[in-house]
């Protein structure tokens, strides 16, 4: 790409500063852009529609982010969707048989899928571009066997229903209005999070060796190291908004967490744009009301998706964000 | 797909002209694997709804109300479903719905509908979908629940099984029939002693077949299969060679089997049948509905068709359409409805807390040459 | 939560249960067999996981369903149009979609989602949702003691396998064939060699998605046809390819009829489900010691 190119002769740490500033440097600016981006819906409350859209549009944020924050270390995870699963159904499983407080609930979940990454990468993480995609894929239809054979455990296919929903220092977040502004706020903080990540050696060190393995190796970085942090994370992020799912939805099947999820959540990364951090949300922010336009003709969506997704990686690979920094006169472009 | 967008175009161009507009919302599976009930379920509402607006309306209170169906797809996906539910209820602002098609939307939606006061006419089948404290949900078609029992006494006695096997989808509706079965199977005194389970898309069955052959059964049960998957079942255990009795307990579905196995592996299937061949309302409604679709009715559509009927009369004795309440007591209150099935009823209160499980009679039939010949007759207490 | 299942309640007739297992695995292998070889030479070529290689299964069944029962052509005209069909689509789609992706493995795999959804989806709109079946190509039954061969069946495995010949003639003995297998073993030495890869792309791709809608034309009359029937035989492919190695055709055979007997075999000892998660353990294992496949080469 943009930055191979200028890389040959530098550093690393110039090389990665220039990859940063590259989609616009303005974070600045653009953090109270996303308070005012947050703070609309407050302004639809008289529709609670709008608001579930909402709240699923800041759980996708966060979901996508843990993909993204994987992808820029090189690695597509296709079973990103089993992640989510396993942060959920733990948090249920805590929250349902354990009584245990929201708060130790979703930290339940995300501890497990946490661990389960860890775990899983400690093995699988050797493996590079296909393979690791074949692997997490395998993993992810293996994930949702277990649960659909999981019995009393997990509910079998019927899953979980009933759960009560989320209760933070006394206040009970039962209503779409009250439970969007958690949603948000953990959304913006994910956000928040990855801004700061990147602004860190250890950010930037993730950041070289999805862009030239070798390079970041030689260079005395880890590449099995900061794989398995990002791994690790990113399914962390996965894991805390499948808890959040669950609590709002009240709801948890294994079908929730599918191939067709993890699919999604690829959709939105690449439309979105990948290496960076505002294109997880533009693409949530995009993909995640789109299907209400043909609710009633699905078959005309996936169409549309299908196109969309091939036109993106054909003329535009870092996704809508791309669109700025072309616009901007091509700049760093060979 | 062109159908339902032509569909929709009438909608809009009825609204045009419209006196007072009642909305019904359909959370209804209109692609993948529950496309085919979906569309039975979604039709059915479509055509009550064109009978009233042929005459002007529903009459609720001395206003006519137009009636609109507002579908949406729920991809057989429970958090499709809830969404498609929020779209309806709070951006439609609809007060009945018909849906959802599977178990688990059924239980996800449940919550909204009642908090909502929105009336739900549901096809899942879990016995969790109805209960004393989902005041809103009712169910206008027979499940295993209901059926299983008096058929299998019969089937088993007239036929003398002793050992059944059985093939399910692993998904919740699966596991739900499966474990129906096995309860009234014993009861009755035979046993589903060969249960399997498979991924819902799984298109060879030869190995749980061979297995199943193993252990000698009389028959196989092929409740809870999509039509086309039991059709598969029956065409390759017919060429293995299996050479025992054929049984669907429940789940209407004959044509379907019969394109796919062909008419010669069909035969002698035991199959359990809301409709008799020799009602000519059923008759009528299903040439309807071919004219209006160019589809093969699908036999949960006429229990939706009597079942929306049963709602739009409920309003009408209510004189409202917006108080719900009093149009859920109008709803459970009818009794003797004469609908398209025969005399409809409502039961369930002792197995579900809630008398909102539709009851209607319905047929054990023999199929012989891709036809449904009846063998017994049968209510929810037993067969003759 | 895991059912092993044993004999013990139930009287078995073992001969018939092996015996049928075995034949029906070996049957069901030949089906994922050219499934696989089609993926592999796919990946071979392009470098690319093909995700939309289900759809073409799905694709190749609507074919041979309309050609049969639409046309009223025979069988064996309906699997030689939907080759060749299939053969243009797939060249045609490589030129216009899968250019720009040629060695791109992650971009081209993602790009081959949204053809998968375009693919899928095209066929909902057209055919509708519900299971179509067409007839069978013969009837009756050929029995081997308690084992049952149903004709059906035997007319796929004979038709598999005259598919299988004529593609090993082609690989092996044919110009195009030989440079086609150059460039799947090492692009760049048949670069080396002069061999014209801008046409060996489109071939690859074109062949490759061609042998994935014949074997769903094969098995159209077997099973039913829907525009939802490629997802599990792509999932096939996937396992199958990552056993035998990706890339390596002689590895793709020997999985595909080593999945094919295990998943007949295993069924009777366990549930289905189960197996299904055994299998996919042992694929996480081997791609993770031994990512070159059965056959491959230790080491990539």
């Amino acid at each position: 790409m943009n930055v191979s190119t200028m890389t040959e002769n530098h550093n690393k740490g110039a090389r990665t500063r220039a990859f940063d500033q590259a989609p616009g440097n303005a974070w600045k600016a653009w953090i109270p852009a996303l308070l005012v981006l947050f703070a609309i819906p407050l302004l639809l409350a008289g529709n609670p529609f709008y608001i579930h859209l909402a709240v699923l549009i800041c759980l996708n944020i966060i979901f996508v982010n843990g993909l993204a924050l994987i992808n820029r270390t090189g690695q597509l995870s296709f079973c990103h969707a089993a992640f989510m699963g396993m942060g959920a159904y733990a948090a249920v499983i805590c929250t349902v048989r354990f009584q245990t407080p929201f708060l130790i609930s979703v930290s339940a979940g995300v501890a497990v899928s946490m661990l389960a990454a860890y775990l899983l990468g400690a093995v699988i993480l050797r493996l590079q571009g296909v393979y690791f995609v074949l692997v997490t894929f395998c993993f992810g239809e293996l994930f949702r066997l277990v649960m659909l054979e999981g019995g009393d455990i997990t509910g079998g296919a019927n899953g979980i229903a009933n759960i009560p929903p989320a209760r933070l220092f006394g206040f009970t977040f039962d209503s779409k209005l009250s439970f969007y502004v958690l949603a948000a706020a953990c959304a913006f903080l994910s956000i928040v999070f990855l801004i700061a990540l990147f602004k860190t050696p250890k950010g930037n060190s993730l950041d070289a060796v999805g862009d030239n393995p070798d390079l970041a190796e030689a260079s005395g970085i880890s590449i099995q190291g900061s794989q398995t942090f990002a791994f690790v994370l990113g399914s962390a992020f996965a894991g805390f908004s499948g808890a959040l799912l669950a609590h709002y939805l009240g709801f948890v099947s294994p079908e929730s967490f599918n191939q067709h999820i993890s699919v999604a959540a690829i959709i939105m990364l690449v439309i979105g744009g990948r290496g960076s951090v505002l294109g997880p949300i533009l693409g949530a922010l995009i993909m995640t009301p789109l299907p209400e336009l043909f609710r009633s003709a699905i078959e005309t969506q996936n169409i549309m998706y299908g196109i969309t997704l091939i036109l993106v990686l054909k003329f535009l690979p870092m996704g809508l964000v791309g669109i700025g920094a072309k616009l901007r006169g091509k700049k760093g472009q060979p | 797909m062109k159908k339902i967008a032509i569909a929709g175009l009438l909608c809009l161009a009825g609204t045009a002209f419209a006196q007072e507009e009642l909305k019904i919302g359909a959370i209804v599976t209109l692609s993948g694997a529950g496309a085919a009930w979906g569309q039975a379920m979604l039709y059915a509402t479509e055509l009550a709804a064109d009978d009233v607006n042929a005459k002007g309306g529903l009459d609720v209170g001395g206003k006519k109300y137009k009636v609109k169906v507002v579908p949406y797809d729920d991809k057989y996906q429970a958090g499709e479903a809830v969404t498609a539910a929020n779209r309806l209820v709070f951006e439609d602002k609809v007060k009945y719905i018909i849906g959802p098609v599977g178990s688990a939307a059924a239980l996800a939606v449940t919550p909204i509908v009642d908090k909502n006061k929105v009336v739900m006419l549901t096809l899942g089948f879990t016995d969790k979908a109805l209960g004393k404290d989902k005041a809103f949900n009712f169910r206008p078609n027979l499940t295993t629940m209901e059926t299983s029992q008096p058929q299998i006494n019969w089937i088993v006695k007239a036929k003398n099984i002793k050992k059944v096997g059985g093939l399910f989808p692993n998904d919740e509706t699966g596991q739900q029939i499966a474990q129906d079965l096995e309860k009234a199977y014993s009861k009755a005194g035979a046993q589903l002693n060969a249960k399997e389970f498979f991924e819902r898309e799984r298109v060879d069955m030869m190995p749980l077949l061979t297995r199943m052959m193993a252990k000698g059964i009389d028959a196989i049960e092929l409740d809870g299969n999509a039509p086309g998957t039991a059709g598969l079942i029956v065409k390759q255990a017919r060429e293995l060679g299996f050479k025992g009795f054929i049984i669907r307990s429940g789940g209407p579905a004959t044509p379907e089997i019969v394109n796919v196995a062909g008419n010669g592996a069909a035969n002698g299937m035991l199959v359990n049948t809301p409709i008799n061949p020799a009602n000519t309302a059923v008759k009528a409604y299903s040439d309807r509905y071919f004219a209006k679709y160019k589809k093969r009715m699908n036999g949960f559509s006429p229990a939706f068709y009597d079942g929306t009927h049963m709602l739009l009369q409920a309003m009408s004795a209510a004189g409202t359409t917006t108080d719900t309440d009093k149009v859920r007591v109008a709803l459970e209150n009818i009794k003797d409805f004469k609908g398209i099935l025969g005399t409809l009823n409502w039961t369930g209160a002792e197995v579900y807390g809630a008398a909102h499980q539709i009851s209607a009679p319905f047929y054990i039939a023999r199929v012989q040459d891709g036809q449904e010949v009846i063998e017994a007759t049968c209510s929810l207490t037993e067969c003759k | 939560m895991i059912r092993l299942r044993a004999f013990g309640d139930t009287a078995v007739d073992f001969t018939f249960l092996i015996g049928q297992a075995l034949t029906n695995g070996l049957i069901i292998g030949l089906l994922y067999l050219l499934m696989a070889i089609g993926f592999t030479l796919v990946f071979g070529v392009m470098r690319v996981v093909n995700f939309a290689h289900g759809e073409f299964y799905m694709l190749g069944a609507f074919s041979a369903y309309v050609c049969v029962t639409k046309l009223q052509l025979p069988f064996l005209a309906a699997v030689l149009a939907t080759f060749i069909l299939t053969l243009v689509l797939g060249w045609i789609i490589e030129v216009v979609v899968m250019k720009g992706f040629r060695g791109e493995e992650l971009n081209g795999m993602i790009a081959t989602i949204g053809l998968a959804m375009i693919l899928q989806n095209g066929a909902l709109m057209i055919f509708g949702p519900d299971p179509q079946s067409m007839p069978a190509v013969a009837e009756g039954v050929v029995s081997l003691g308690p084992v049952m061969l149903p004709m059906s069946r035997l007319y796929v495995v004979a038709f598999s396998l005259v598919v299988l010949v004529l593609l090993y003639g082609f690989l092996m003995h044919s110009k195009g064939g030989r440079a086609l297998r150059a460039v799947v073993q090492d692009i760049e030495i048949a670069n080396a060699q002069g061999i014209r890869s801008q046409f060996m792309y489109p071939l690859g791709f074109g062949i490759g998605v061609a042998l994935a809608a014949v074997a769903g034309a094969l098995m159209a009359p077997v099973f039913s046809v829907s525009p939802s029937i490629g997802s599990t035989p792509l999932l096939k492919a996937f396992i199958v390819v990552i056993l035998g190695g990706l890339g390596s055709i002689p590895g793709a055979a020997l999985a595909a009829l080593l999945l094919g007997v295990f998943e007949s075999v295993a069924n009777p000892f366990m549930s289905s489900s189960f197996s299904d998660m055994l299998l996919f353990g042992f694929v996480i294992l081997m791609l993770i010691f031994r990512p070159s496949g059965l056959l491959g080469k230790a080491g990539r």
